[in-house]
């Protein structure tokens, strides 16, 4: 059977499960400023496992793709000590804080570069911005078949079957490749890579290119960044709880019991 | 061209309840903007549901009918609703962030060549300042899980927005001077690229639809807790309409409740009229999911959680013990 | 005529003996020889550095049988009369060997004495084993399993010794020799033949035994039997492998053999008694796991692995090996190693075998795997942030030891789960309390405090272990720390026996109290009228001994009693919190917590004594769990000591009795 190759597209943002405390609002610059490290967003990390399970079955090849102004190889080395076989991070000062049309342009521009591909993977969204725009903008500008919303996928002559989740359950869909899926975290967590072996990724020789504007045909006539116009931190959410004490368990539950006649 | 265009779900017939809200706040943004409101509905054999439609007073409603739509089907409501968005060429179009919004609206932006802003939470009419910019959509929108608001402005045309369920009220009837307009789409067989083979039903519940949700969380222990919990659900039900149970995500992932259950981020969004959080510690991903419930009570034996700082009434006590006296009690008073 | 026997008495085409005798003693050599070869293979080298100590070790256990006794008296006097009177058999027919071929010298007394033995050592064989079918087929030991091996290997020595004896009879019923008594078994056993009979019956009888021992000494290297070989040798290499520890720096890639030859030889000599089972926290509160069945299926893999025709114990090669995710059960806490007849420390080659499995990265549980990216990110593995670390310490007024210009004789490590849970925050504050009235200038690493790395050691996240390691190492050094007490006695462990290096002195908080009361620093004013009983934490009490400091520490304080529980010490039951158990959610048919909180409960002791946050958190939960709200509180040792010091809050408004000592029940209402 001939190699698949599938392109994963994975983004860098800082830890989502920060707890709130650890998250603050600059509205002046119109900044999230979360203390808390990078780390590879956890719906590519749901793609990037779903790529490496299909390694697993068949003879495939995964690349990495990753954009930004910055991007840590450090974070992203995570995707080939776990299975990826190439990296390509796309840098340039032009690449900060675009909007979801201008990333997706972006990406195809780079994938166009790649050339030969069967798949792309992206997550459904993604924990910073929650847009779920770049994978199906993406499809469409590659006019790739596209499935969102994955759960299971499977290669088979030349199509990608996949479980969508649907609202009433899921849906059996099947498109020839090249095809463009989103995914979803059903298909499972990324699988754990050790320390050792992210120490040897770090350490080792990796196949990691690097690609900024000139490297490849941005063709896109101009980038846009997400205009913010204000920045707010969430109105507070908070309410003045009522405690409701007894001193038995029983009178609480009195308590309570009325509580829901009074709210009927 | 200053009209705000919607398109319209319908679901069994008649119209979704998110699209009313869609309808409310179009309705609003028409009035700004001094345009008409246009429905879209997309489907076959819509005509019921037009007329539904134009109960809610827009200004038209376009039917795009074709035996192919009957379904939905990304491929061929996304061809569908590109040629007709081009024929009404609106100044706003709006969705909602529901399974189809999600699927169409990104594709639909980049055939159209304009910008879009997801699961919006509130939308507004820019004052115009630059040039050009007069009448652009102001779109505010929860991002970084909810940790802060951020209010976009973007250029294209038509702005384009999906709207979060259940921020916005359902809009009222009001009199109908409308039109239906009919519309028939040139699509056929050729354009699909993704087939769909078959829907597997889970045994899935809308919990959007419920007025009064009682979730669970990793706190229950195990999956026995959702028994005890279904207890209470079902004295509940002599007193409410529509009680159902909740969950959040760690549950899901220990597998104890289906993902239809979940409640917040990437589970429902909903807004009942009563949220009960038991053993729920109230994570941002969580709380974004239910802080818009009317009411919310939380039973959870840690008084310091998070939980605790978005509820209507606290309960501090371990869910085995106050739940099945809870239901004793609600058994005695209905 | 003086005592003697006749040599080959009727035995015809002798040759075939000899052939047979032959055969057994090549394929049992050849047998022996698979063995050692399946070891250097699978370990890559066979080096066994020489032990004194080791082979002191060896020689008494294997002569005395120690352990077994210790363990069941009933099981160490059966395996005592198998052993001996193996021993006694064997040599006696070596022996023989001698006398016919090189020297005769068995006569007179010489043969009465021999032939006494050997006939007290067939009885000891022959009583050993049927003790041994009654203990597991009638007396049904539950630890025992009855496996097709099990059977075969006992009825084929009883079947080999019993026909010894009619042989023997058979012999003295044709010969009627006057020393005849001395073979006190065979003569009457002779009694029952005549002596026609029994010369008729000789030759075939012979035939047969010759057969049965025969076949048996082949077969030991074929069945669990091994053990009589192996069991020595692992007793033997215990302690002198190490365990594994990666050195990062050098780069990784050591983990390409997955067990050490000290492992190896344990699982090849492992003969199932199930001593290990019947101590196991987890399969005693109804968990799908069992470090046999663990240590069975590793034997079995080996020998796929590396012997072309599979598992050597013919017998059991049928059976699947279970290499299932079962090895996460496992709470490290050591109390199979305490039982184990040959030293087999099951937990520390789980430990290697969940490594492999870190390295593999698909089979670690979705839970452990955000576990230990949180340690990894967060240094904890409760939450995703460090900055709440200190905070438990508000108002306390507590040294800073990272803040400029801080000093302080000792440093207090918190530990992960005292700094972030709840329940053990309070133990943070009570410890704390207490080094201040005892007047010790102490103080805390605050934010910058990071994990000692005992959940990752233990659940076998070397490289993260050893990264964890050098951070503290840094720290420590950087800050001049040179003297630490710990609340846990987890990161006692960690630093005082994990760490390849240790640059300073640590001491779990119960040596320190103890010191600080010994230097009369600390004196129970006020005494608790209370029952209490103690709960060993294992990495205390197992892992470092330390069982007394705490159980004095608490009878130094007036009024208050200690009845122990039924498991205690080095026998104590483990609350299921250990080897990262805390972070995974594997259940069985009841809490480990929850056995352990019955027995407590059992004692009719009002508070439950521990010594570790773990511990605190998991009898806290059992507690809840079984409703036990009102009879038993769990407290953590300083948590009573502060008490005693103090006198809880709750305790003012009762009176003290004559001798100043209040009442505990009264505390409760
Ligand atoms: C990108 C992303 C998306 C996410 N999306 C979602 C989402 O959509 N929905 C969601 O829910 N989560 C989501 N999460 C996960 C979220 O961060 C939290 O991990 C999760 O909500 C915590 O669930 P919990 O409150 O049930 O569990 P925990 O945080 O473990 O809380 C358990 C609570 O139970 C209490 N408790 C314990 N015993 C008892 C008892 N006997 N009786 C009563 N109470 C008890 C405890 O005090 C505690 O407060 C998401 C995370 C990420 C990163
Ligand atoms: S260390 Fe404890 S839990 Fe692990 S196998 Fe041994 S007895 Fe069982
Ligand atoms: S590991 Fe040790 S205690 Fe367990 S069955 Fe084997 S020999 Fe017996």
């Amino acid at each position: 059977m001939k190699k698949i190759r599938i392109i994963v597209c994975a983004k860098q943002i800082p830890d989502p499960e920060a707890p709130l405390s650890d998250v603050s609002v600059d509205a002046e610059n119109k900044e999230i400023v979360v203390d808390a490290p990078q780390v590879i967003n956890p719906f590519d990390e749901n793609a990037l496992e779903a790529a490496i399970q299909l390694k697993e079955d068949t003879d495939a090849k995964i690349t990495v793709l990753s954009m930004g102004k910055k991007v840590s190889d450090t974070v992203l080395r995570k995707t080939l000590a776990a299975g990826a076989d190439e990296l390509i991070l796309l840098e340039d000062n032009a690449f900060e804080k675009l909007d979801s049309h201008s990333v997706a342009c972006v990406l195809a521009d780079a994938i166009r570069k790649i050339d030969k591909y069967d798949l792309v993977l992206t997550g459904r969204q993604a924990g910073d911005w929650d847009s779920g725009q770049v994978g199906l903008i993406l499809g469409e500008m590659l006019s790739l078949p596209c499935i969102s919303l994955a759960r299971d996928i499977r290669i088979a002559d030349g199509s990608v079957a996949v479980k969508k989740t649907h609202p009433e359950g899921y849906e059996r869909v099947r498109a020839r490749m090249p095809a463009l899926v989103t995914v979803s975290n059903e298909v499972g967590e990324l699988r754990y890579i050790s320390r050792t072996r992210m120490l040897k990724m770090l350490r080792g020789a990796a196949s990691i290119s690097s690609w900024n504007s000139e490297d490849f045909d941005v063709a896109c006539e101009s980038l846009m960044k997400a205009e913010v116009v204000e920045l707010l931190s969430p109105s507070d959410m908070g309410r003045d709880c009522r405690f409701i004490e007894g001193a038995t368990a029983d009178e609480q539950a009195e308590k309570l019991a009325a509580v829901f006649m009074e709210l009927r | 061209m200053n009209e705000v265009l919607i398109l319209g779900e319908v679901r069994a017939g008649s119209l979704d309840k998110h699209t009313l809200e869609l309808l409310n706040i179009g309705k609003n943004l028409a009035s700004d903007l001094d345009g008409g409101l246009f429905v879209v509905l997309i489907g076959d054999g819509l005509l019921a549901a037009a007329k539904e439609a134009l109960s809610y007073g827009p200004d038209k409603v376009f039917k795009v009918e074709h035996a192919l739509l009957n379904n939905f089907n990304a491929d061929f409501w996304l061809e569908s609703l590109e040629q007709a968005v081009k024929q009404i060429n609106p100044k706003i179009l709006l969705m909602s962030h529901s399974f189809i919004g999600m699927e169409l609206g990104p594709r639909l932006a980049c055939r159209l060549d304009t910008r879009l802003t997801t699961d919006c939470i509130d939308l507004s009419i820019n004052p115009a300042r630059g040039p050009g910019e007069d009448g652009l959509l102001l779109r505010t929108k929860p991002v970084s899980g909810g940790n802060a608001i951020s209010v976009f402005k973007c250029q294209g045309v038509p702005q384009m927005a999906t709207l979060r369920a259940n921020v916005y009220k359902p809009a009222k009837t009001a009199d109908s001077q409308g039109e239906i307009v009919d519309m028939a789409p040139e699509i056929d067989e050729s354009i699909v690229r993704v087939e769909s083979l078959e829907i597997v039903k889970e045994d899935v519940i809308a919990l959007d639809k419920a007025d009064v949700v009682i979730a669970g969380g990793a706190g229950l222990g195990d999956e026995d807790g959702f028994e005890i919990l279904e207890d209470l659900t079902r004295v509940l039900n002599k007193s409410f309409n529509n009680v159902m149970i909740g969950c959040s995500r760690v549950a899901v992932d220990k597998g104890w409740i289906s993902p239809d259950h979940q409640v917040g981020l990437t589970g429902t969004i909903i807004s009942p009229d009563i949220y009960v959080a038991v053993g729920i510690s109230g994570a941002i991903q969580h709380l974004v999911g239910m802080v818009q419930s009317k009411k919310i009570i939380a039973i959870n034996p840690d008084s310091g959680c998070n939980m605790f700082k978005v509820a209507d009434y606290g309960v501090v006590e371990d869910y085995e013990t106050i739940i099945p006296l809870l239901a004793k009690k609600l058994e005695e008073l209905s | 005529m003086s005592p003697s026997r006749i040599m080959y008495w009727k035995i015809e085409d002798i040759w075939i003996f000899y052939v047979l005798a032959a055969l057994a003693t090549v394929i049992f050599l050849t047998g022996l020889a698979v063995h050692i070869r399946v070891w250097k293979k699978s370990a890559g080298c066979l080096d066994i550095p020489f032990s004194k100590k080791g082979l002191k070790r060896t020689i008494l256990d294997t002569f005395s049988g120690r352990r077994i006794l210790q363990g069941e008296i009933s099981a160490g006097i059966m395996h005592l009369l198998l052993f001996w009177g193996f021993l006694s058999l064997f040599i006696g027919t070596s022996i023989l060997s001698v006398h016919h071929y090189v020297i005769s010298f068995l006569k007179g007394t010489a043969y009465l004495v021999f032939s006494l033995s050997m006939e007290v050592g067939g009885i000891m064989l022959l009583a050993g084993t049927i003790w041994a079918l009654i203990r597991r087929y009638i007396q049904c030991v539950p630890r025992l399993e009855k496996r097709l091996e099990d059977v075969l290997v006992s009825v084929w020595l009883l079947l080999a010794v019993f026909s010894g004896f009619i042989l023997e009879g058979l012999r003295l019923a044709c010969h009627q020799p006057s020393w005849g008594a001395w073979s006190f078994a065979g003569q009457w056993m002779g009694g029952l033949f005549s002596p026609s009979m029994a010369e008729a019956f000789y030759p075939s009888f012979w035939w047969g035994h010759a057969f049965l021992t025969l076949s048996l000494i082949a077969v030991i290297p074929f069945t669990k039997l091994f053990h009589i070989m192996g069991a020595p040798v692992s007793i033997y290499t215990r302690e002198s492998v190490s365990p594994v520890i990666p050195d990062i720096k050098d780069g990784p890639g050591e983990f390409n053999m997955e067990f050490n030859l000290g492992d190896l030889i344990f699982f090849d000599s492992c003969m199932r008694c199930g001593r290990c089972v019947a101590s196991c926290p987890s399969a005693g509160a109804g968990e799908p796991f069992s470090p046999r069945d663990f240590i069975q299926a590793m034997r079995r893999g080996l020998w796929q692995k590396h012997f072309p025709s599979g598992d050597i114990r013919f017998l059991t090669r049928h059976e699947e090996s279970k290499m299932d995710e079962s090895f996460w059960y496992c709470t490290t806490c050591r109390a199979c190693l305490e039982v184990c007849p040959i030293y087999g420390a099951a937990f520390e080659a789980i430990i290697r075998k969940r490594a492999s499995a870190m390295e593999d990265g698909v089979r670690v549980p979705k839970l452990l795997n955000q576990t230990l990216e949180k340690i990894f990110n967060y240094d904890n593995p409760w939450e995703s942030s460090r900055r709440q670390r200190g905070a438990w310490a508000k108002g306390l007024d507590l040294v800073d030891l990272t803040k400029k210009g801080a000093k302080a004789e000792l440093c207090y490590f918190v530990g992960c789960t005292t700094s972030f849970d709840d329940t053990a925050q309070g133990m943070a504050r009570s410890v704390s309390k207490i080094l201040q009235i005892a007047g010790v200038s102490f103080g805390i690493l605050g934010k910058k405090e990071p994990c000692c790395g005992d959940i990752a050691r233990h659940l076998g996240e070397l490289g993260l272990f050893t990264e964890q390691m050098d951070n503290c190492l840094e720290l420590f050094n950087k800050y001049g720390i040179t003297q630490i007490m710990t609340s846990s006695p987890h990161c006692f462990h960690t630093f005082r026996n994990e760490y390849l290096k240790a640059p300073f002195k640590v001491r779990h908080y119960t040596m320190v109290l103890r010191e600080l009361i010994d230097q009369g620093k600390l004196f129970f004013k006020k005494g608790i009228k209370a029952d209490v009983t103690y709960h060993d934490p294992c990495y205390l009490g197992r892992y470092n001994r330390i069982f007394d400091e705490p159980r004095q520490i608490i009878r130094m304080i007036p009024g208050v009693r200690l009845v122990e529980m039924g498991h205690h010490g080095a026998d104590s039951l483990c609350c299921g919190g250990g080897g990262g158990r805390m972070w995974q959610d594997l259940d069985g048919d009841a809490k480990m917590g929850e056995v352990r909180i019955r027995e407590a409960e059992a004692t009719g002791a009002q508070i439950l004594i521990t010594a570790c946050p773990l511990c605190r958190i998991m009898l806290e939960d059992a507690r809840k769990a079984t409703g036990l709200n009102e009879t038993l509180q769990v407290m953590d040792l300083n948590e009573l000591v502060l008490q005693a010091l103090e006198g809880a809050d709750a305790q003012k408004n009762s009176n003290p009795d004559k001798n100043g000592i209040y009442s505990y029940k009264e505390k409760q209402k």
